[in-house]
């Protein structure tokens, strides 16, 4: 934060997820000046623990064609603007026996409804076109579904946000919401690494902080009644299915199975947990079982895959009934302007919706910021590319390596420091993160620690979940002898956030693979002796 | 319910099952003397978790794999390291083969061609202009002694001498002479009918026999192969109708046909499988089932250093050869370091190979040297070539070591023959 | 095949046993599937690094009557005489170590920790005393490119402990040339291009030219003697002060020495190896092993009149968990699982005793395999597969691995 401008912005927007991210981007687009603020790091929350599923609204075209049309509007949007962090895979929706196959057809006919491409295929050609399917399915309709990465859609879109002149503070958390006759003029922040406090100021504050959004309002004197649902998945080693696997029935538990990067992700449960639960979200045995037992429906051979780890986020839903699921409440937009609902000016709250639609959401609330601030500059996310996503021409030849990070980085790739030997070194063999590609993500892309050195780059969420590469980025990243000790004790967090995903599924080859790491870090290097400290960040999933 | 649920987390994927622990990196002999291969654990489980992801992350110097094992050897977690690799070039590689390839891989037609010239071949292809010419135009290493040819196939030397006697035994095998028997060596193939012969057992060739395709394989030409080991799998089933096991002197064309068939080039070979065996597995387990008895020389004495095939300690049977070496009273037997000698059949023929393939052995000929034998003892015809250019030392297959030091009068008296 | 006693498991344990019981006579074969977990380790054997409370030992001899009874120590005639025969089996394979039982002397760790251990082998960097350390200024000479030591936690850890450290790094055409590979220049192909393209006095030229004055040690990553000690002793030698090495991250060049070595030994022997190669099956005649069957000899039965077991823990295949149970994959011996399912084998905080590292075969006072609650009365089992201790909080495993070797040796040859 430059000290000149008295810490004083247009707009604060809070909550680094992809809803804070992508607003962020479209306040700055529009000229404003723009802070983003996010207490832990960047796609932490929901974002970061869904499928990684770009639905094509097919999901939701029997229950809620408001949420499907939406989907699919932006699915298309999506695939111009932020092409490398999608990959256009498809989906196929099967009915299997104890389906019923009259689903089907209302299912066709709501998509179209929907303006979703919805094609009946014969059983048999499914299985050519995705061989991991169950063989027993009766029925396959296919649509533009696709996957999507999460982790690098919101830094993206928090990188254009920075080119349009944006500000991002993460590890700074609100706690409070400073409030003049009836405005809310900024917030009070806590620098979660050391611990002090600053304010900003801002005449119009966005609360885009999820499920926490409702802490948020809390802090302004406002209600929003949320409804936190916990929805547990479960990543597989590889990429069993090459399409998006779903059930052709009502929405219900684990019954999706997506593509994602080298691996494949079935979920979701879906239960009402309490707010008070949402920062440390565990996966059960129990629903362990109903994944595994759910997802080999979709696809039989996840029963023979490796599983990585199990994960949960909490959906930010508003809560509308007591509906105990909440499969039924929609996973509509929801703006609140809380001038106009509560007399408090120049705050305004963004929640509801989906990952799919945060572009959509951001608009809107963008719409509204700048109504209030008197500005008409029209939004034009919807038809500029994010960084990385530039069209290219693609020529080069490529190492595994390179190819690897052009995936993670798109056009961006080209910053990446290669060529030299010590540049090329990987890092981590798993998933071909090299010292430039670390080194990279270090000075670009708000990297303090090694879990957000994961996220921007997928370091340690391989076959062995940082058996190797953990000490060796940590060695790569840290500076000086001063950060030595910080370093190793993020060195001994790491390792315990990667065991926390790991601990659920920890038989077989997993708990072999356990059985290793704990002898090398432990056994060998002592980290766990040396480590003094450990963050809140640790606990992060 | 839990039935239906993983019962392991164990994957079918052969290769997630992999721990990373990079205990294959250690023992790959390539790796170790050249940078541009990316190494087994690279090449095969991590590659092979992106290439299921696209194929482009294929990389074609894959092909550098020498296909000896060595990882699957060390690997403590039972990935099938080499057979990823090699199943990966199979099925993405878009190289294609040259015709010094071509024609180092189909070695019985190089042979069908050779042997009958074999006094004119032999000179020739020692000449120091014709190892011109394979080193500039067929990227042949200059540095490479080619195998002699014989100018008597073995199976022409077995039809006239050897075959109008076999009948008179009650017991048969058939034996996979493999082409290096058949156009280098016959004096391998004519010990084995003396051993065979002197405890009983008639020695027969299959209906056809082509060349096992090991080479092949490694060239790149896996339809080929294909063809050649159906026609193999073929033979060999009419020999075990006959009630006939099948034995071979050759490691790599036992370990070919036995494992390779099935994993890389999808040929059904489960039937074939457990009657074709290596001669001296065959003979030791006769031996421990008391079934024969072998007799030894007295005054035979030799100083034997046996060396670990790649391929044989792949198949896990090193110690059938070395026990059988060590039931020789003569003997003074030492056992070589494991190490691969880097010749791996064509591989180190290749020009651009011969440096790799030199620095690869350099440790198992250094130990040769120390150890100071006699002969080298190894189950493999290439590693012959090898171990003989690169260190002088004779090189013998363990059949040829028994057959020198039987007393043939004594064992056929042993086994009720007279 | 018959034997006199066939071991299954070559690692530490496995070579161990078969080393001592092939040089008392007998006819010894042992089978392996893969290499060991020597290699994850640091050229150095702990017998006993901490108690049950988690405090450091310096006198494991004593720390050891302390442990609960269902440590495998407790199943040991004589732990100190056990332990000097483990020393003396190691020298005779051409390990030489430094140390003893009575008193733990301390290891440095990679990133710069000290951990008790037993012995060490020759070269490793070790001290007496973990608060005295006895050097005033180090020169800790890294190879460029090389990410596998992480010279940073390294340097902190010993400035910390009042060390002036200089971080200096060295490096070789050669050596340049291997980190054109992205993933290769790793320990042990470090120490190949160094030994086999005799690179070693220019390496030592190098090291020198870097640290040549003013320091009371000079620590080097351990990267060389792959295949026997000698390379590395002639590195240290060369060097003007005096030089020692530090382990790195896996795979370990000590620790690959020690399985090549202890190998060598026992084909010397002449014992044989089955490499590569599982046990399957075991087949038994009421409480007798007759015989085991293996994955690639396919009909060939292995017999012998004893059988030590040998595979280890969960990472060596030695134990399997799967969905529902922890079972020994080989034979099918009876398993200590702490009467524990699925849900409470391990805990969510990484750095907890987990309760599957105390998981392992059962066995009676003489170390012999359990079958359905009744003792094989043939087949023992030894080292890292045995319950009843957690190696990563103990800081047992090697002291384990030999000594239960060595006493299950002695009860076969009683």
């Amino acid at each position: 934060m430059t000290k000149e401008n008295n810490n004083h912005y247009d707009v604060i927007v809070i909550g680094g997820g992809i809803t804070g991210a992508g607003t962020a981007r479209d306040c700055a687009m529009r000229g404003l000046k723009v802070l983003l603020v996010e207490r832990h790091d960047l796609s932490t929350g929901a974002t970061g623990r869904n499928h990684g599923l770009m639905h094509s609204g097919a999901r939701y075209a029997v229950t809620d064609h408001e949420s499907a049309t939406e989907c699919i509007r932006e699915n298309m949007i999506l695939r111009k603007i932020a092409r490398h962090c999608v990959e256009e895979t498809d989906g196929l929706f099967i009915t299997l026996p104890e389906d019923d196959l009259k689903f089907q057809s209302l299912f066709v006919q709501k998509c179209g409804e929907a303006g979703i491409s919805a094609e009946i295929i014969d059983p048999q050609l499914a299985k050519v076109m995705e061989p991991a399917v169950n063989p027993n399915l009766i029925g396959a309709v296919k649509v533009p579904d696709a996957s999507v990465d999460p982790f690098r859609l919101t830094m993206a879109n928090v990188l254009d946000a920075q080119l349009h002149g944006a500000e991002t503070l993460i590890y700074h958390e609100v706690i409070d919401v400073l409030i003049e006759q009836n405005r809310v003029i900024g917030v009070k922040l806590r620098n979660n690494h050391n611990g002090e406090t600053i304010n900003a100021y801002a005449s119009v504050t966005i609360n885009a902080a999820g499920i926490w959004g409702t802490l948020i309002a809390k802090m302004a004197g406002v209600k929003i009644n949320m409804f936190p649902a916990k929805g547990s998945l479960l990543i597989f080693g590889h990429r069993v299915n090459h399409m998006v696997i779903n059930r052709c029935r009502k929405p219900a538990n684990a019954d999706i199975l997506v593509p994602d990067d080298a691996v494949c992700v079935i979920g979701t449960t879906s239960d009402r947990v309490p707010i008070e639960t949402c920062d440390d979200m565990r996966v059960t045995p129990e629903e362990v079982e109903v994944l595994l037992a759910e997802g080999m429906k979709l696809a039989p051979s996840l029963g023979t895959t490796r599983i990585l780890r199990a994960y949960a986020g909490v959906r930010p839903l508003v809560a509308s009934d007591d509906d105990p699921s909440g499969r039924s409440i929609s996973r509509g937009i929801v703006t609140l302007d809380h001038e106009k609902r509560d007399g408090l000016a120049g705050f305004i709250t963004i929640t509801g919706g989906k990952m799919m639609t945060y572009r959509l959401m951001a608009e809107e609330v963008t719409n509204l910021a700048c109504e209030k601030l008197g500005l008409t500059k029209k939004c034009e996310t919807a038809t500029t590319p994010l960084p990385g996503s530039e069209p290219k021409e693609e020529t080069k030849k490529y190492s595994f390596s390179q190819k690897a990070a052009q995936g993670r980085h798109g056009t961006l790739n080209e910053s990446v420091d290669r060529g030299d030997v010590s540049s090329d070194a990987l890092v981590c063999e798993c998933e071909g993160v090299s010292v430039g590609e670390v080194r990279y993500a270090v000075t670009k892309l708000h990297v303090h620690n090694l879990i957000n050195l994961r996220r921007r780059t997928r370091v340690g969420m391989g076959t062995c979940q940082g058996e190797l590469c953990a000490c060796r980025a940590a060695g790569v990243m840290c500076s000086d002898d001063k950060g030595a000790q910080k370093a190793i004790n993020d060195l001994s967090g790491f390792m315990n956030e990667r065991w926390k995903g790991m601990q659920p599924v920890a038989w077989g080859d997993n708990l072999a693979e356990a059985q290793l790491t704990a002898k090398i870090y432990q056994g060998l290097l002592g980290v766990d002796r040396l480590a003094n400290e450990r963050r809140v960040e640790y606990y992060e999933i | 319910m839990t039935t239906q649920t993983q019962t392991q987390n164990v994957s079918v994927n052969n290769f997630e099952q992999c721990l990373k622990c990079s205990i294959c990196t250690v023992y790959c002999p390539v790796s170790a003397v050249t940078p541009l291969y990316p190494g087994p654990k690279q090449a095969g489980p991590d590659g092979e978790r992106y290439r299921l992801k696209n194929k482009e992350f294929f990389d074609e110097a894959l092909k550098m794999c020498l296909n000896c094992k060595r990882c699957e050897v060390a690997c403590p977690n039972d990935v099938h390291i080499g057979d990823i690799i090699q199943a990966a070039r199979i099925k993405y590689s878009t190289h294609k083969p040259s015709l010094r390839d071509m024609m180092l891989a189909n070695t019985d037609f190089v042979g069908t061609m050779a042997s009958p010239f074999a006094p004119i071949a032999n000179p020739i292809l020692k000449l120091k202009p014709m190892k011109a010419v394979l080193h500039g135009v067929m990227k042949i290493d200059k540095h490479r002694t080619f195998p002699d040819y014989s100018s008597r196939k073995f199976e022409s030397w077995f039809k006239k001498e050897a075959a109008p006697t076999q009948d008179q035994y009650s017991k048969h095998v058939s034996y996979f002479h493999g082409c290096y028997v058949n156009y280098n060596y016959p004096q391998l193939g004519k010990d084995f009918v003396k051993v065979m012969n002197a405890v009983g057992y008639g020695v027969h060739l299959l209906e056809k026999e082509k060349c096992c395709g090991v080479a092949l394989i490694a060239n790149g030409m896996p339809k080929q192969a294909k063809r050649q080991g159906k026609v193999n799998m073929n033979s060999m089933r009419k020999a075990i109708a006959q009630g006939h096991p099948i034995l071979t002197t050759s490691s790599t064309c036992t370990f070919t046909m036995r494992d390779e068939y099935d994993h890389l080039l999808g040929i059904d070979n489960h039937d074939v499988r457990d009657s074709l065996s290596l001669a001296t597995r065959f003979l030791f387990q006769l031996i421990e089932k008391g079934e024969i008895k072998l007799a030894f020389n007295e005054d035979y004495h030799k100083r034997v250093a046996y060396h670990s095939a790649c391929h044989m300690e792949r198949m896990g049977w090193v110690p059938y050869s070395t026990r059988m070496l060590r039931m020789i009273p003569g003997i003074d037997f030492v056992m070589l370091e494991s190490q691969c000698c880097g010749i791996s059949g064509t591989y180190g023929f290749k020009k651009e190979n011969y440096e790799r393939s030199q620095a690869i052995g350099k440790g198992l000929f250094d130990q040769i040297d120390e150890v100071n034998p006699d002969c080298v003892a190894t189950d493999c015809e290439t590693c012959k070539w090898q171990v003989e250019m690169s260190t002088g030392v004779p090189v013998m297959n363990p059949i040829s070591i028994i057959a020198e030091a039987l007393d043939v009068e004594t064992t056929r008296k042993l086994n009720n023959l007279d | 095949m018959k034997f006199d006693i066939i071991i299954i498991g070559g690692g530490l344990s496995g070579l161990t046993a078969g080393i001592a019981l092939a040089e008392a006579g007998k006819d010894v074969a042992l089978v392996s599937a893969g290499q060991s977990t020597l290699h994850f380790t640091g050229g150095t054997l702990d017998l006993l690094g901490c108690d049950e409370q988690g405090n450091y030992v310096q006198k494991p001899l004593e720390a050891i009557e302390t442990l609960n009874s269902k440590h495998p120590y407790k199943k040991l005639e004589n732990v100190s005489s056990l332990a000097g025969v483990a020393k003396k089996l190691l020298e005779r394979a051409g390990i030489a170590t430094t140390g003893n039982e009575t008193s733990n002397h301390w290891r440095i760790t990679p990133i710069g920790g000290l951990m008790p251990t037993w012995l060490s082998m020759e070269g490793m960097s070790t001290v007496e005393e973990p608060n005295q350390m006895p050097w005033r200024k180090v020169a800790l000479v890294n190879i460029i490119n090389y990410l596998d030591l992480p010279t940073k936690f390294l340097a902190a850890g010993l400035r910390e402990k009042g060390v002036e450290v200089d971080v200096k790094t060295v490096t070789l055409p050669e050596l340049k040339e291997l980190r054109q590979s992205p993933t290769e220049m790793r320990s042990t192909n470090i120490a190949k291009v160094i030994e086999n393209n005799d690179l070693i006095a220019k390496l030592a030229d190098e090291v020198n030219g870097v640290a040549s004055e003013g320091y009371d040690m000079v620590l080097l990553p351990a990267v060389l003697g792959v295949t026997n000690g000698d390379k590395s002793q002639q590195l240290l030698k060369l060097i003007n002060a005096p030089a020692t090495y530090v382990a790195t991250l896996p795979p370990s060049v000590p620790g690959v020495r020690m399985q090549t070595l202890l190998r060598k030994r026992f084909n010397a022997l002449g014992g044989t190896f089955f490499t590569g190669d599982q046990v399957v099956e075991g087949i038994f005649d009421g409480n007798t092993l007759k015989g085991v069957k293996t994955a690639k000899l396919e009909d060939t039965v292995l017999e012998a009149d004893n059988f030590i077991l040998a595979t280890g823990s969960f990472v060596s295949r030695g134990l399997v968990a799967d969905y529902n149970h922890v079972y020994e994959p080989a034979l099918g011996v009876d398993v200590d699982d702490l009467g524990l399912d699925r849900k409470t084998w391990a805990k969510i905080d990484v750095t907890e005793a987990q309760p599957y590292m105390e998981m392992g075969v059962k066995t009676d006072s003489e170390l012999h395999c359990l079958c359905n609650g009744a003792a094989v009365n043939n087949l023992y089992a030894a080292g890292s597969i045995l319950n009843g201790h957690n190696s990563i909080k103990l800081l047992d495993g090697a002291g384990v691995d030999m000594l239960t070797a060595l006493q299950v040796v002695n009860n076969i040859m009683k």
